[in-house]
């Protein structure tokens, strides 16, 4: 018996020994040559399409600033917005019309040369395709209204004036139409093809790409702007789902950068990890408690002023958050033009919170539900706050999670929306009609941003007007005073504005962080040694 | 012939089965307050944009006829596209599938090799402290949280010692293969520098997968061999004086597998049907972490595409399963 336990046991052992022999010799075996200087981003979000023009996400926005150009382009913090393919445009003074002069020369990856006919053709497949960035062009620009006048001059014509059009026009990634028309299929827009290729002029081709891995693109000498002395030749960007796999993979030095949102406690290991350098940047990510303003109580707004009220702003932010973040009172970025500055906004109050519950028509008789995000801590987080404090002012609650998918539909509707729900809002375009526009303009309800389900017939006006005019001036005023009312209304409560702190290898230099694109793009970065 | 007659009584209940089990998934699926439309629309869309796209992409139609779409297009060999990546959820499935067969089959074989002499011995010295020690180890494997092993074996090898790669199924990207089994395409190139870099990132999430595994043969394997150790026929060998090891490992074993092996066909088809906690922590791109997605964000043509598969799965593995019993024991061939 102890024989025969023996010989297996050796009999185990000699093939694990062989398992190792055989992996270790093999290592020594040189590995395959690789591109002199490489980069390797690990992503929260998998890249499950590489389609510029089916994402509108920023989880998946390293797809379209790497491998594609628009006409404009946001880049820096504050961003600015530059000219990029097009190198001028011109707007007719009833605001319909925008005119944009192409560079001449560029060439997309396959040598052909970029023409407004390119252009063109990427307004249409968005429109047609109806997804990423489509809702916000299909309420300004008609199918079929887009025209090529030339070569280099691409025209749209605009439904009706809309200031926000030039903030995201950058949205408009060109795409090479003969390619795609080459690979079209059942009228598809050549969207089966594009799914898993790329026909882009950007500063770096596509070379390999797996949906369950990420995408490899190697630098393209060949692109319009000039390349410094130094670049990288080669990015790889994978999804790397865990929080705790990307921050350990950047202290091993498996990655070079990863995503700036991270949690508190990660943020601190990696300040403490000799190679890596965290740059922190005051980002446009507000997280905000969304009132369902339609729903007794809270279409009172003595209800809501002690909601607002009742929340411990310090508490979470500089407790909780560890002063990561930074206080936004109100519902524009404070790094944003059109906040009004003499707005406080509210602060944490219990004798004020239950003073307005006195003067309120409407008594809090039942919980109020909580809504936040499953798999999302810190909304966990914040709506216990909330819960803490509204039960110190005399509310009662109950928290109530949702995946975000879910979430998003129960917020559609006022009869299916939580009392309240926590969550951000990103920066889809620098402009304050991403933020105030389309959370509390009634013409919005329906929309995840609009789950106030607020109305104000004054707000509505001074927000069309912001809209239709292209005078800065005037906008900035209107969104001056219309956050004023929305804040006097108590309409939501604003917590925080996101801050970045992005990983970066601590030998990387050049990286230019802009809240739209949070420094995804590599063209300008390069190893310092 | 009885095993012919079992196949096929077995393959006439496969279409009934799958088709119920998809008439389930469809329901529940569409059951579910969310809307994959407005996901694919943007978070900017407004309801009636999210509108015209469910009438393009035909979520418009009366549930019963897109049932009955769905079932028809199945039988010709289409699942269907994704929503999200407008790619056929085949292609989709076929993609990640390599990568869940070659993690199960290393896991499986790790936990086979080990767990099944492992249990012999804590039978054969029953009550030793060997046998005490695989009781704390079994029992230990089968409570662990995976997610937390996982974590724990990437901070000791992969950080702390340095011998293993932190997640991934490759460094960066794999070579070109033929079958997607990353081993065996290695070995077909000659390439013994890919093969080891594939053999040394399957060592933790195959490590992780192992451990429950290997603690459930243990444990099974242990109790068979107990239970046919007091037989009248092991006595009478002993008795004739033949020898331990043709006692234990021919006679023995081979009458106290019948439950072992009904566990490993149930591992192998838990485990083919997607590890999905393992598959996140490692980021192995595999069916488990697919199907996941697929379910948070409402692709419904993937979640019934790895409902299809994961019935599949299992039917196949359970009858393989049956089939072995047979082989194994004559009493159930002559039943």
């Amino acid at each position: 018996m102890r024989r025969t336990w023996l010989r297996s046991v050796a009999m185990g052992g000699i093939v694990l020994a062989a398992l190792v022999v055989v992996s270790a010799l093999a290592l020594s075996v040189p590995a395959p040559a690789q591109a002199p200087t490489r980069f390797v981003f690990a992503n929260e979000s998998n890249y499950d399409t590489m389609d510029p023009h089916a994402a509108f996400d920023v989880g998946r926005v390293a797809v379209r600033l790497n491998l594609y150009d628009g006409l404009y382009r946001w880049l820096d913090n504050p961003p600015a917005l530059q000219p990029w393919l097009a190198e001028s445009h011109t707007v007719s003074p009833d605001g319909l019309t925008y005119t944009f002069k192409l560079r001449r020369g560029v060439k997309f990856h396959d040598g052909s040369e970029v023409t407004a006919e390119d252009v063109r053709y990427s307004m249409e497949r968005i429109l047609a395709l109806k997804k990423g960035a489509a809702s916000l062009f299909a309420t300004m620009v008609a199918p079929a209204s887009t025209k090529a006048l030339d070569r280099h001059t691409v025209q749209f014509t605009l439904s009706k004036p809309v200031a926000i059009f030039l903030a995201v026009v950058p949205e408009v990634h060109v795409v090479n139409s003969a390619l795609l028309k080459k690979h079209e299929k059942d009228s598809d827009w050549g969207a089966a093809w594009l799914t898993s290729n790329e026909a882009g002029s950007g500063s770096y081709m596509l070379t390999r790409y797996d949906p369950a891995i990420g995408f490899i693109a190697k630098r393209f000498p060949g692109h319009f702007m000039p390349w410094g002395a130094k670049y990288i030749d080669e990015i790889e960007f994978r999804m790397v789902k865990e929080d705790n796999t990307r921050v350990l993979g950047m202290i091993k030095g498996d990655y070079q950068g990863t995503g700036g949102y991270l949690p508190n406690d990660q943020v601190k290991r990696l300040r403490e990890a000799p190679n890596v350098k965290l740059i922190e940047q005051e980002s446009m990510r507000i997280m905000m408690f969304q009132i369902n303003n339609q729903r007794p109580p809270m279409n009172d707004v003595h209800v809501r002023r002690a909601i607002s009220y009742a929340f411990d702003y310090d508490g979470f932010n500089k407790e909780i958050l560890g002063g990561s973040v930074e206080r936004n009172p109100v519902p524009i970025p404070n790094n944003l033009w059109g906040i009004p500055k003499d707005v406080k906004g509210y602060t944490y109050d219990i004798e004020k919170a239950k003073a307005e519950l006195a003067k309120a028509k409407l008594k809090v008789d039942r919980p109020l539900t909580v809504g936040y995000l499953t798999g999302f801590s810190q909304t966990e987080q914040a709506a216990t706050v909330m819960a803490n404090g509204l039960r110190k002012a005399g509310i009662e609650s109950k928290l109530t999670s949702e995946l975000w998918p879910t979430m998003v539909e129960r917020m559609k509707k006022p009869e299916t929306s939580p009392d309240m729900v926590v969550y951000w809002i990103s920066t889809y375009y620098a402009d304050p009609n991403n933020w105030i526009g389309e959370m509390f303009h009634s013409g919005q309800w329906g929309t995840f941003k609009a789950s106030s389900f607020y109305k104000n017939v004054k707000v509505d006006d001074l927000l069309d007007l912001a809209l239709k005019s292209t005078d800065r001036k005037v906008r900035e005023k209107a969104y001056q005073d219309a956050a004023r009312i929305v804040v006097d209304e108590a309409a939501g409560v604003w917590i925080y504005n996101t801050k970045y702190f992005g990983p970066w290898a601590k030998s990387l230099e050049g990286i230019r962080f802009s809240p739209i694109g949070n420094g995804q793009e590599m063209r300008w970065v390069y190893y310092a040694q | 012939m009885r095993l012919v007659a079992l196949v096929l009584r077995r393959a006439a209940w496969f279409l009934p089965t799958v088709l119920g089990l998809l008439a389930i998934t469809f329901v529940v699926s569409r059951i579910i307050p969310a809307d994959p439309v407005a996901l694919v629309a943007g978070d900017t869309a407004t309801p009636a944009q999210v509108e015209a796209l469910r009438r393009q992409l035909g979520y418009d139609r009366p549930l019963p006829v897109q049932f009955v779409t769905y079932v028809w297009r199945l039988l010709r060999g289409d699942m269907g596209t994704s929503l999200f990546t407008t790619r056929p959820i085949v292609d989709d499935l076929a993609s990640r599938l390599p990568a869940t067969i070659e993690l199960t089959l290393v896991a499986m074989a790790v936990s086979i090799v080990i767990g099944i002499p492992l249990g012999v011995v804590a039978a054969i010295w029953r009550n030793s402290l060997l046998d005490h020690l695989l009781r704390v180890v079994t029992v230990s494997g089968l409570a662990i949280a995976s997610f937390w092993l996982g974590i724990m074996l990437q901070l000791l090898f992969a950080m702390r010692l340095g011998w293993t790669p932190l997640n991934a199924r490759f460094q960066g990207f794999p070579p070109p293969g033929m079958t997607g089994l990353y081993l065996v395409d290695a070995v077909l190139a000659w390439d013994w520098w890919a093969f080891a870099v594939a053999l040394r990132h399957l060592a933790l999430p195959a490590a992780t997968l192992a451990v429950p595994a290997l603690a459930t043969l243990v444990r099974f394997t242990r109790a068979g061999v107990l239970d046919v150790m007091q037989s009248n026929y092991v006595l009478h060998e002993r008795a004739m004086g033949l020898p331990s090891s043709v006692i234990v490992w021919k006679l023995i074993l081979r009458n106290a597998l019948t439950s072992t092996i009904t566990q490993i066909g149930l591992l192998f088809g838990i485990l083919l049907a997607g590890a999905v906690v393992t598959e996140t922590v490692f980021d192995w791109p595999g069916i488990g972490a697919y199907a996941v997605n697929a379910i948070i964000r409402s692709d419904y043509n993937a979640v019934m595409g790895f409902t299809v598969w994961a019935g599949v799965i299992f039917m196949v593995v359970n009858l393989l399963v049956d089939v072995a019993q047979g082989f194994i024991d004559p009493r159930e061939r002559a039943s």
